[in-house]
Order: C-alpha cells, then sequence, then structure tokens
C-alpha cells in the first residue's frame, strides 16, 4: 500500500523558516502556494519591483489594516489589501444574542459613529416586532445622529492632514469631537460606545446637562469649523497633495457599489436619507451636497464634501432642537421579545455611507441569521482601483480620503 | 576585623570598583596635577606655547562636541514645548521645572534601552552610519563664527568646507538605509540621497552670489563684512539667496515639511527604523544639531552674524578695576553682605510677619538676581565677543523657533513635488540670483571708473 503524502509547505509558525531561510522569512510572500490567479499573478515580481509590507502596525492604515503594495521605486505597481486582524464575528454573536443585546454587540463595529451602528438594527427590529417609535424619540435619535456625523467628520479631517504630515489639526479635531462625545455622554453614559437606542425609542430624555453643552457648543460650531477648516483648505502644500489623487468616476463608483460621501463626492446625489427616507428625515430641510467635476472626484472633492456635509448636518440639528414634540421616548414593550417569523432590512445613513442590518427571525428571542453590511468594508475595495500607478505617499492620501474604519471592515 | 574592612565586605560588586576610583580622583588626581605641575610644568608650557595651532585646534574639538550636546537638549525641548502650544497642549511638565529636564531624561532613555542590530543587517555598516552621519554635523561646528574672535578654525575655504562636510550626511543616510536590511529604511535612505543630489545644488548657488559680494569663502570673513547697521547685512542685498538658501536648507536638514527621509506617515521612520538605543539617539542629535548649523550658518551668511542690527556706542566700563587696589578686596567682600542686608530691608519692614531669615532669603536671591544682571551688562558692554554671542545666540534661536514652528503648521510635500521644486524652481531662481549680481556687481565697477 502506497500513500501519498500532501505536499509540505511551510507554515508561518513553522520556526524551521527561521532556522534554514532567515531572509526569507523577512518576505511579505505567503508561504502557501497561490490559490487563486489572481494571487498568482500578484505575487511574481516584474523587473525591479518589490513587495512593501504596510501594515497590520502601521503608523498610518487607520486601524490594523495590512497593504501589501508592490513597488518600483516609489511608484506602486498593484496592491493587495489583507483584511480579517480584527475578526470578532460579530454575526455569528448576534445569533446567540437576545434582540436587546444585540444593540450593544454592534456598537463596536464603527466606533467612530456608533450611534449609526445601533440605529440600523434597532429600525430592522421595530420593523419585526410593529412597534410605533414615539415621535420624540424619533427627533432625539435624528439629534443625537447628526451629532455623531459631525464628530466623525471633525475627526476624519484631522486624519486626513496626520496622513499627509500635518501634526496640528488632529488635535484640534479631537477638540471638537471631545465637545460633542462630553455632550453625548451627558445622556448616554458612555463617550465612544454609546449604547443608547433602543427597540422602541432611546434609553433616557435629553437632561440639562446636554442641552446646556449643546446650546453652548452650537453657538461657536459653525465658526470653529470655518476655523478648522480654513486652516487645511487654503494650505496650497495640502491642496496640491490631494488634488487629482485617487480619482473615482462615477461609473466605477456605481458599479462597485460606493456609497455615502464617496460617491458623492465623484458627483452622485444617492443619500439613503432622501433616497429611502426614515425616522423623520421627510420633514426636516436639508441638501444634499455633491462634488466633482468632469464625471468624477478626488480626494480633495472627497475631503471637501465632508465640510459640506457637516454644514447640513448643523442645519438638521437647529430643526431638531426648533421642533421638538414633548411625548414620551420609549414605546411600551415586553421585556422579553419574540418578534414574529420573518425578515426585515433596514438601513441608515451612516457617516461612511449606508449602513444597514438585514434579519432573519424564526419567532424565538434571537435572530435567526444577522447580516450586516458596512459601508468602510465596500468603500475599502476601492483602493485596488484608485492607488495603482500613484506614489507611496498618495497610498496615505487615499485611503485617509476613503475613511474607512476597521472595526466595520473586519467585523 | 578592622571597621574598613567590615564596611569593604558590605560593598556591592560595583561598590568595590567606585569606591577606589572616587579616592583616585579625590586624592591622586589632584596631588598628580600638583606634582606634574612642579615639574614637568615648564617644559609641557614651552611645548604647547610653541604649537598654539595645535592646542587651538584641540581645544576648539573639544569645545563644539561639549557644545553639540546641550543644544540639542535645549532644542529638543523647545520643539516638544512650542509644538505643545501650537497644538493647544501643555508639552513636557514633569522633569524639572516646566519639564525642562525632559530632553535629559531622553537621553537617560536612549542610554538604558537595547542596543538592537537586526538581523540580515550589514553590521559595520549598520554601526558606522549613526557616527558618520553626527560627525558630519558637529565638524560643521568649525568653522561657525560664534563671535568676534570665536571661531575654532577660520579656513579660507569655509564655505566649500561647510558644504563638502554637510553633504557627507547624507552618505551617513545612506549607509543607514542601505544597511537596516529593511525596505523602509532602503526607501528612507534612497530619499535622503535624491533629496541631498537636488538640493545641495541651489543650496550652493545661492550663496556665490554673496561670495561676489564679500569676495571671501571665509565664513569668518563674510560675517565680519556685515558689520554696522542692519541694512548691511546680506539678506539685503542678496534676499531671493537668502530665501532659497532657508528653503534649500529646511530640505537639507531633513525637517518638516521636506522630511522626506523620515516620513513617519508613508515609511515608517525611515532610514532610522530599524536603529534603537544610542545609535537612534545619534541620529537624533545629528538632527538637531543639523537645525542649529542650518540657523547658525543663514544668521552668519544673511542676517549679520555676531553683528548687533545697530552701531552700539563704544561705552568703556569708566572704573578700571585693577586700579583699586586693596580697595577691590574689600569691595568683593563688603558688597554682597551691604547689598544683601539693603534688598532684605524692604522685605523685612513691608510686613511684620516675615521672619527675619526668610527676608534675607529673599534679600540675598534679589541680590544675586542683580549681581548676575550686572555682571551680564557689565561683560556686554565691555567684552565684545560676549556682546557678540549674544546677539549670535538670539538670531539663531529665531530661526531655530522657524524650523519648530514650520514642523507644526505645515504638511509633507510628496517626493516628486519635491524634487520638481528643485530643479523646476529654486535652480533656475539661484542662477537667475547669481547673474543678476554678477551683472550688478559689474556694472558698478564701471561706473565707478568712468566717474
Amino acid at each position: 500500500m502506497t500513500t501519498t503524502t500532501p505536499p509540505q509547505h511551510p507554515s508561518a509558525d513553522d520556526p524551521r523558516i527561521l532556522l534554514d531561510d532567515q531572509i526569507g522569512a523577512f518576505e511579505a510572500v505567503p508561504p502557501y502556494p497561490p490559490r487563486t490567479e489572481r494571487e498568482a499573478e500578484f505575487y511574481s515580481l516584474g523587473d525591479g519591483e518589490m513587495f512593501l509590507n504596510m501594515g497590520p502596525q502601521h503608523p498610518s492604515t487607520h486601524g490594523v489594516l495590512r497593504v501589501v503594495l508592490k513597488i518600483d521605486g516609489e511608484r506602486v505597481v498593484d496592491l493587495d489589501p489583507v483584511l480579517g486582524y480584527l475578526h470578532r464575528g460579530v454575526e455569528k454573536l448576534c445569533e446567540t444574542s437576545d434582540f436587546h443585546h444585540i444593540i450593544s454587540q454592534l456598537d463596536p463595529l464603527e466606533y467612530i459613529s456608533s450611534l449609526f451602528m445601533e440605529w440600523a438594527p434597532v429600525m430592522a427590529f421595530e420593523q419585526l416586532l410593529d412597534v410605533q417609535v414615539p415621535r420624540r424619540a424619533e427627533y432625539i435619535r435624528v439629534l443625537t445622529g447628526e451629532l455623531n456625523r459631525v464628530a466623525s467628520h471633525a475627526l476624519f479631517q484631522g486624519w486626513m492632514a496626520l496622513d499627509l504630515g500635518g501634526l496640528t489639526p488632529i488635535l484640534y479635531s479631537f477638540i471638537e469631537r471631545d465637545e460633542i462625545v462630553e455632550m453625548l455622554a451627558a445622556i448616554t453614559g458612555q463617550r465612544m460606545l454609546f449604547n443608547y437606542f433602543r427597540i422602541g425609542g432611546v434609553n433616557g430624555d435629553l437632561n440639562h446637562e446636554f442641552m446646556s453643552r449643546l446650546g453652548d457648543w452650537m453657538s461657536r460650531a459653525s465658526v470653529q469649523n470655518q476655523a478648522n477648516t480654513d486652516l487645511l483648505n487654503d494650505n496650497e502644500i495640502f491642496v496640491r497633495r490631494m488634488r487629482g489623487i485617487g480619482r473615482l468616476d462615477r461609473e466605477t463608483a456605481l458599479r462597485m457599489g460606493t456609497t455615502g460621501p464617496n460617491i458623492r463626492a465623484a458627483g452622485v446625489p444617492f443619500d439613503i436619507r432622501r433616497a429611502h427616507p426614515y425616522s423623520v428625515y421627510p420633514e426636516l430641510e436639508f441638501d444634499i451636497p455633491t462634488r466633482g467635476h468632469d464625471g468624477g472626484g478626488d480626494s480633495l472633492d472627497r475631503y471637501l464634501l465632508r465640510i459640506d456635509e457637516v454644514k447640513q448636518s448643523l442645519r438638521i440639528i437647529d430643526q431638531c432642537l426648533h421642533n421638538m414634540p414633548d411625548g414620551p421616548v420609549m414605546a411600551g414593550l415586553p421585556r422579553l421579545l419574540r418578534p414574529r417569523p420573518g425578515r426585515a432590512w433596514a438601513a441608515v445613513e451612516a457617516p461612511r455611507g449606508l449602513f444597514g442590518t438585514y434579519v432573519i427571525s424564526d419567532g424565538t428571542d434571537q435572530p435567526f441569521r444577522m447580516k450586516i453590511h458596512d459601508p468602510s468594508f465596500v468603500n475599502l475595495q476601492l483602493v485596488g482601483l484608485l492607488m495603482k500607478g500613484n506614489l507611496i505617499a498618495d497610498t496615505m492620501a487615499v485611503m485617509a480620503s476613503l475613511d474607512p474604519v476597521m472595526g466595520g471592515i473586519d467585523k | 576585623m578592622t571597621a574598613i574592612a567590615r564596611a569593604w565586605d558590605n560593598l556591592t560588586v560595583t561598590g568595590k570598583i567606585l569606591v577606589p576610583l572616587l579616592f583616585l580622583v579625590l586624592v591622586v588626581a589632584p596631588v598628580a596635577t600638583v606634582l606634574i605641575a612642579l615639574f614637568v610644568g615648564p617644559w609641557v608650557v614651552d611645548v604647547l606655547a610653541s604649537n598654539l595651532g595645535i592646542v587651538r585646534f584641540v581645544v576648539a574639538i573639544t569645545g563644539v562636541l561639549v557644545f553639540t550636546i546641550p543644544t540639542a537638549f535645549v532644542i529638543i525641548y523647545m520643539e516638544m514645548k512650542v509644538i505643545a502650544r501650537m497644538n493647544l497642549r501643555i508639552g513636557p511638565d514633569r522633569v524639572g521645572p516646566y519639564g525642562s529636564l525632559m530632553s535629559v531624561v531622553h537621553g537617560l532613555k536612549f542610554l538604558s534601552k537595547e542596543d538592537f542590530t537586526p538581523t540580515g543587517a550589514d553590521v559595520p555598516v549598520f554601526t558606522l552610519a549613526p557616527v558618520v552621519v553626527f560627525l558630519a554635523t558637529v565638524m560643521t561646528f568649525l568653522v561657525v563664527p560664534f563671535g568676534p574672535g570665536l571661531v575654532a578654525q577660520d579656513l579660507n575655504i569655509g564655505l566649500l568646507y561647510l558644504f563638502a562636510i554637510g553633504g557627507m550626511n547624507v552618505v551617513g543616510l545612506l549607509m543607514a538605509g542601505w544597511a537596516s536590511f529593511n525596505k523602509y529604511s532602503l526607501l528612507g535612505g534612497l530619499r535622503a540621497a535624491a533629496q541631498a543630489v537636488s538640493y545641495e545644488i541651489p543650496l550652493t548657488l545661492s550663496v556665490v552670489g554673496l561670495v561676489l559680494l564679500a569676495g571671501t569663502l571665509s565664513v569668518y570673513q563674510i560675517g565680519a563684512a556685515q558689520a554696522g547697521w542692519f541694512t548691511d547685512w546680506f539678506v539685503f542685498r542678496q534676499p531671493l539667496g537668502a530665501l532659497i538658501f532657508l528653503i534649500a536648507g529646511t530640505a537639507e536638514a531633513n525637517r518638516s515639511p521636506l522630511d522626506m527621509t523620515e516620513a513617519d506617515q508613508e515609511i515608517v521612520a525611515g532610514f532610522a527604523t530599524e536603529y534603537s538605543g544610542m545609535r537612534f539617539a545619534f541620529f537624533f542629535f545629528a538632527e538637531y544639531v543639523n537645525v542649529f548649523v542650518m540657523s547658525a550658518l543663514i544668521v552668519t551668511l544673511f542676517f549679520g552674524a555676531w553683528n548687533a542690527p545697530f552701531p552700539f556706542p563704544d561705552v568703556a566700563p569708566a572704573l578700571d578695576p585693577g586700579s583699586l587696589g586693596i580697595g577691590l578686596v574689600l569691595l568683593l567682600a563688603a558688597a554682597p553682605v551691604a547689598l544683601t542686608l539693603l534688598f532684605a530691608a524692604p522685605f523685612y519692614l513691608a510686613r511684620s510677619s516675615t521672619p527675619a531669615w526668610q527676608a534675607l532669603l529673599l534679600g540675598f536671591i534679589t541680590f544675586s538676581v542683580v549681581a548676575v544682571g550686572g555682571l551680564l551688562g557689565a561683560a556686554y558692554l565691555g567684552l565684545d565677543w560676549f556682546a557678540g554671542l549674544a546677539w549670535f545666540m538670539v538670531k539663531t534661536f529665531v530661526f531655530v523657533f522657524v524650523f519648530v514652528w514650520m514642523r507644526g503648521t505645515f504638511p509633507r510635500v510628496r517626493i516628486d513635488q519635491l524634487m520638481g521644486f528643485a530643479w523646476k524652481w529654486l535652480l533656475p531662481a539661484s542662477l537667475l540670483n547669481l547673474f543678476v549680481t554678477a551683472a550688478a556687481i559689474l556694472v558698478v565697477e564701471a561706473l565707478n571708473k568712468a566717474g
């Protein structure tokens, strides 16, 4: 009897790699044979090319993203993003949590804009349970959500500058974000993972501290926003590094399923708040800013668009405060929820695009299946298209302008 | 067992080494010094006096080497504080008053860190690279004039020496980049080489016009040529040259926004990625000393070197201390006591609850401040080199501040924009500057001959 031993490939854990071929241990090439044609093509080097392993620990990869760059001198020939360093198995966790717990499971997905991660599942569960959310609760959701959007975009502005080598704007951004999260902490009790929205309303009404902080901030928000913006927009170095880099045209944006500011910067006025209205957005007045020229948008357009969006968010916050109705903030619901068997899809316009959840319920107190659609994951697919042929330094500019958050990508 | 033997046994191994050394330093060294001075002193003095050039060189080198560390410390502290203020932060405030000893702690941290050599590195080159960078930077100090007469070596080809030695810096960076066996380091080293090749040319060409005007390559002579009112400074005759020198100098010192070699958002830390401990500290010090040298050069070449912005009235001290004789001794003994009492009186009389010793202490502190101020003032008026040094340091630190300021505000330019700027703008501009200066000199000479 002959036994054929499977071909032995050295694994990354094999200590012999270090003993036999020390140089080999430093290569970015995976220690297994190529699994796809694409991998075979990528991991074969042409003349004068080399791999540069950027991440998962690198000063500017926004978390634990690893990108293997194939470079020719300073020019990026090709690249291969490697995901999964932050994988928590959130979708599976949701299947073993009851409906109340799921809200807190989803919070850390996009940890910069947690309220939107609560909003989508809460809306989906409400559809399954046929709950009518009180109007005051809906207004509070919009108010806090838009505040969170401003905080997220403020942080984006700072990271963008930091990735281009400017040290100062990030700290100014954090001041603005800090004011907002402190404000939200006054009603939610947390600064980062708020866990505030509930099925059928929100956890707790607006309080005095929140209102006084909000009034304080609103009185100078637009001025402060303008000051932070002037610091960068009038800077010749900053503009020259962004203009024309990472150009995304309309067709590609639509084909790749891009959402959020990235597609609006390419000239497509697609916003869930208007395209598929939810909550009380139909009652509010705001514009959907678009940027872009010649049927596409570059990094500078994506950057400027987010600043436009902050202005619209401030408008929405202002209207929410003026139109805020009286009433309860929670619908009466039993503690143990057993929705009808069925399916529900709900999507919100998160700061990075369409964040949606698809829930299948089998009538128990836990969902049978929960699919999470994360905007960062879809937007990250663009890096391969946008970065090819650019310089290494542009890689940072493009990646920062797409604004991915690794918590949501790796789920 | 005697007490000494018991004490000796209680010492640790380190103590057993240190205590005899301490004994040597405290007892043997002074005795030996006195003996040497008595018996071979005259001979040593003769030898030194007949080789004054060599003595001066050795003293200067030692002085320069000793001078670099505090300079780097001060600039590092200044950068931490200034950038913190620009970021609306406080900056270091724990170690020493206002965090002023932070740099010292930085230095100690580097000393106590592991001296790591990565696998696959080219060990001799890897070890040598920081030395090359540090030496290349420190050696430029040799021709920098700190004041009238305060120059280590007044070379008649001083400027040429400066650019030659300054260029060696890049060799060290390239060595570090190549030997580290790291792709980020390699990219950083290659960037350093490309940047140096591009920016050395406008840097050198921008001062050629100035050399034509001054008629000398000696840095000291160029400084001396700018005496008088501040309108005599070369910046007013070579404004374009000064601007080009500032920009190219920023690139040459690898400072933000032109710090391609260690762009941390792109290539982690560039050539220094694999360095740790004292080897990294050499790079670190070299960078800040480089900032100082660049500022000092800008001041020396374009902003009047050690000269005050206006000719100071020549006020010699009215009193010659030597002529007082025994009175001087009495004055030195009596003045501190009398002045301390004088300054203490208001503190004691103003508040009856102040104890006498507190009033005396406050009086002594006030006296010390006044005395130091008076001595410095007298030194400024009486000593040319002191006045020159003061002005030189003030001006240099203004430009150090400018470098720090740029780092705090600007984003980094891209490598192709950096190179394009050097070749498309700086080089033609410096050539234009040279052409216009030369033509102007010819015209003025012709006019002088005709008239």
